[in-house]
């Protein structure tokens, strides 16, 4: 078997020798009918079980960017009128168990870049607290063992303890056994800590980031965080031999309801996720992670149906922009290419009209 | 932070909050990650090689008993009771059964050990055909996290100094993973998790595989410079604040080389004290592991433990 933690179109764990070359992101493109029946399943579950999001899942998913925000401006009012925007009920917060995930995949005090900023989680713990919500971040970062260097190094830590958030280590957490919802990888369910299968709601705080094996990381890939390196490794290998746009798709199946709050203010171009460089944008997203992950593609330059995990989370919320209601800016305003590491695997994302203004 | 101004003020503070280490993790009945988890392999192992290495035999023999019953069928240790897999903490079982002393009384861990011996000879990391996209060699095969994926720095290590404490360090899959650690060192010092190169970039260290990896490389004879640039790297590091653990790995692995930081004992001192505070178990081990200094921190078996370069 060839090494997927380095290649993601590396043979999938399950091929026979027929299909052994058949790369990863080739059977990302398959679409039987029971996964998307399952796909569906789990929408309108989430749809009826919970009204606290029933208007952010459904045929039409709405998305709300704003401009020209700052770490030190009132990221908690741009917050709070985005959810309001997509359609989040926020008086049903009240007494619900909230899960903040950022990225912490591999801090480093010289790349902030590469992780979420403090001021954005800590702007959405507040938010969520002043409805009522119990709210606790979590993270299980995927490169470092050590989650007390992780939150040193990205310098969430210190926030959180500033402001009295309480931190679940996912990485070590007991973990509760999820059949996987999704079935396009060939795992047949996941260890989900303790404080992810309880939560009521999981708001995924990525990075926007390139990502030099399937081109983006944003609100789903972000959720690779959720499950615990005692169990996946350090790196999560499991994932990556079972095939990364799968495995994106299927947590995200998975994972109990799950909204997105995108950092977009500093992000990472170039080398992504861990070292690349920083690009100013000034831009928080949110919305369902789907439709979120979609609409930061156009953003960067990337075409979503050509970003395998997006292709395949078609089932799971609309991508098509026909389909994303757009709320605040319009995201062709902006739209600014990133700069993407040049290989063929990540040339055949760009979007046509992206080359050609970048 | 420091609390002390010279050496062997702060020499004497550090032994004080050590005892305190080394009393509080004998106090525990069961090891964890934090104090409202379930009781874990990896904790209690390190708390097994802590107190033995302190002279707490009596507490560490509970510690091995525990990880004695959770020893699967196949001779694989998982990670707690409820977690049968994967078995990445059988190679810390392993050397907590060898802290075992003749004299000590202590259950025979012969037939245990011998099973988890046999068990992780029995798995190895994926490997595969040089690619171009990395810059370590793929060929090589040590210990993964989990069964069927690929090899990486901290399960080899933990592979490596658990044959060695067995007798086994001239075993095929020792030499294999020896050299498996020495060519995951970064060219500039350090160790990320296990790449080196991906992409045509350089991958970024981190403290704790990089600690791992000079402790177990320690009496290997390796004479690549990246071993001093490593040493370098952690120098520079732990002159930083830093967690627990990675403050712990990264004195081990100095340590390991016959290096000690002039403001070690100092930063330990700090460390002990915030980890009684959390009562994280495996973070008091890990300090109490770091505080022997110069003195080999795992069972080494017979071979003689001596850095190979000052």
């Amino acid at each position: 078997m060839a090494l997927s933690a380095l290649n993601p179109m590396s043979p999938c764990r399950g091929d026979d020798s027929r299909g052994a070359d058949l790369p990863c992101a080739t059977e990302a493109t398959r679409l039987d009918r029971r996964a998307l029946l399952v796909g569906a399943g789990v929408v309108a579950a989430g749809a009826i079980g919970y009204p606290l999001l029933s208007n952010v899942f459904g045929a039409e998913s709405p998305v709300f960017l704003a401009r020209n925000q700052r770490y030190d401006s009132s990221l908690e009012r741009t917050i709070r009128d985005g959810l309001q925007a997509t359609g989040m009920d926020l008086s049903a917060l009240a007494g619900r168990r909230v899960l903040l995930k950022p990225n912490m995949v591999e801090p480093s005090r010289s790349r902030p870049q590469m992780t979420t900023h403090p001021a954005v989680v800590i702007a959405a713990a507040e938010v969520f607290r002043r409805y009522g919500a119990l709210v606790t971040v979590g993270e299980a970062p995927g490169h470092v063992r050590d989650s007390q260097m992780a939150l040193y190094e990205s310098s969430i830590g210190p926030a959180l303890e500033d402001a009295g958030v309480e931190f679940a280590d996912l990485n070590y957490e007991d973990v509760v056994w999820t059949p996987n919802a999704g079935r396009a990888s060939s795992l047949s369910g996941f260890y989900f800590p303790r404080s992810v299968a309880t939560a009521d709601l999981i708001v995924s705080l990525p990075k926007l980031k390139t990502h030099h094996w399937v081109g983006m990381t944003a609100a789903m890939k972000n959720l690779y965080g959720v499950l615990p390196g005692i169990k996946y490794g350090w790196p999560k290998n499991v994932l990556h031999h079972a095939g990364i746009p799968q495995t994106v798709f299927d947590i995200n199946a998975s994972v109990p309801r799950t909204i997105a709050i995108v950092d977009g203010i500093t992000c990472m171009e170039g080398d992504g996720p861990i070292l690349g460089s920083a690009k100013e944008m000034g831009l928080i997203a949110i919305g369902a992670p789907v439709a979120v992950d979609a609409t930061c593609a156009r953003i960067i330059g990337l075409h979503p149906r050509k970003i395998d995990y997006l292709r395949l989370g078609k089932r799971l919320g609309p991508i098509d922009e026909g389909h994303i209601l757009q709320r605040g800016e319009a995201w062709r305003e902006l739209a600014s290419p990133f700069q993407m590491v040049e290989a063929p695997h990540l040339n055949r994302l760009r979007r046509k009209d992206a080359i050609e203004t970048s | 932070m420091l609390g002390c101004l010279v050496n062997a003020d702060c020499e004497r503070v550090l032994m004080n909050h050590l005892d305190h280490v080394i009393d509080s993790l004998a106090r525990e009945q069961v090891w964890r990650y934090n104090p409202t988890s379930e009781p874990a392999a990896e904790p209690t192992a390190l708390a097994a090689v802590a107190l033995a290495a302190h002279g707490r035999q009596g507490a560490a023999e509970r510690a091995r008993v525990w990880l004695a019953q959770l020893q699967n069928a196949d001779g694989s240790v998982g990670l707690r009771a409820a977690d049968p897999t994967p078995g990445w903490c059988t190679a810390l079982a392993v050397l907590a059964w060898k802290t075992c002393e003749p004299s000590a009384d202590c259950e025979d861990y012969s037939r245990p050990v011998r099973q988890a011996v046999d068990w992780m000879l029995s798995i190895a990391g994926e490997t595969s055909a040089p690619q171009e996209e990395a810059g370590h060699d793929t060929t090589l095969a040590g210990w993964p996290w989990v069964a069927e994926t690929h090899s990486w720095v901290e399960p080899t290590a933990q592979g490596l100094l658990a044959l060695k404490a067995v007798g086994q360090g001239d075993h095929p899959r020792a030499r294999e993973a020896a050299r498996l650690l020495e060519d995951r060192l970064l060219e500039s010092g350090g160790c990320n998790y296990g790449n080196t190169i991906v992409l045509g970039q350089q991958l970024l260290p981190h403290v704790q595989p990089t600690g791992w990896t000079l402790v177990t490389l320690a009496d290997e004879g390796t004479t690549t410079p990246k071993v001093m640039r490593s040493l370098d790297y952690l120098e520079r590091e732990l002159g930083r604040t830093t967690s627990a653990a990675s403050l712990a790995y990264g004195l081990m692995g100095l340590a390991a080389f016959d290096h000690w930081p002039n403001d070690a004992d100092g930063w330990l001192t700090a460390a002990a004290s915030g980890a009684l505070r959390r009562g994280a178990s495996h973070e008091m081990a890990l300090l109490a592991l770091a505080g022997l200094k110069r003195k080999h921190p795992f069972p080494t078996g017979d071979r003689q433990v001596a850095p190979s370069i000052s």
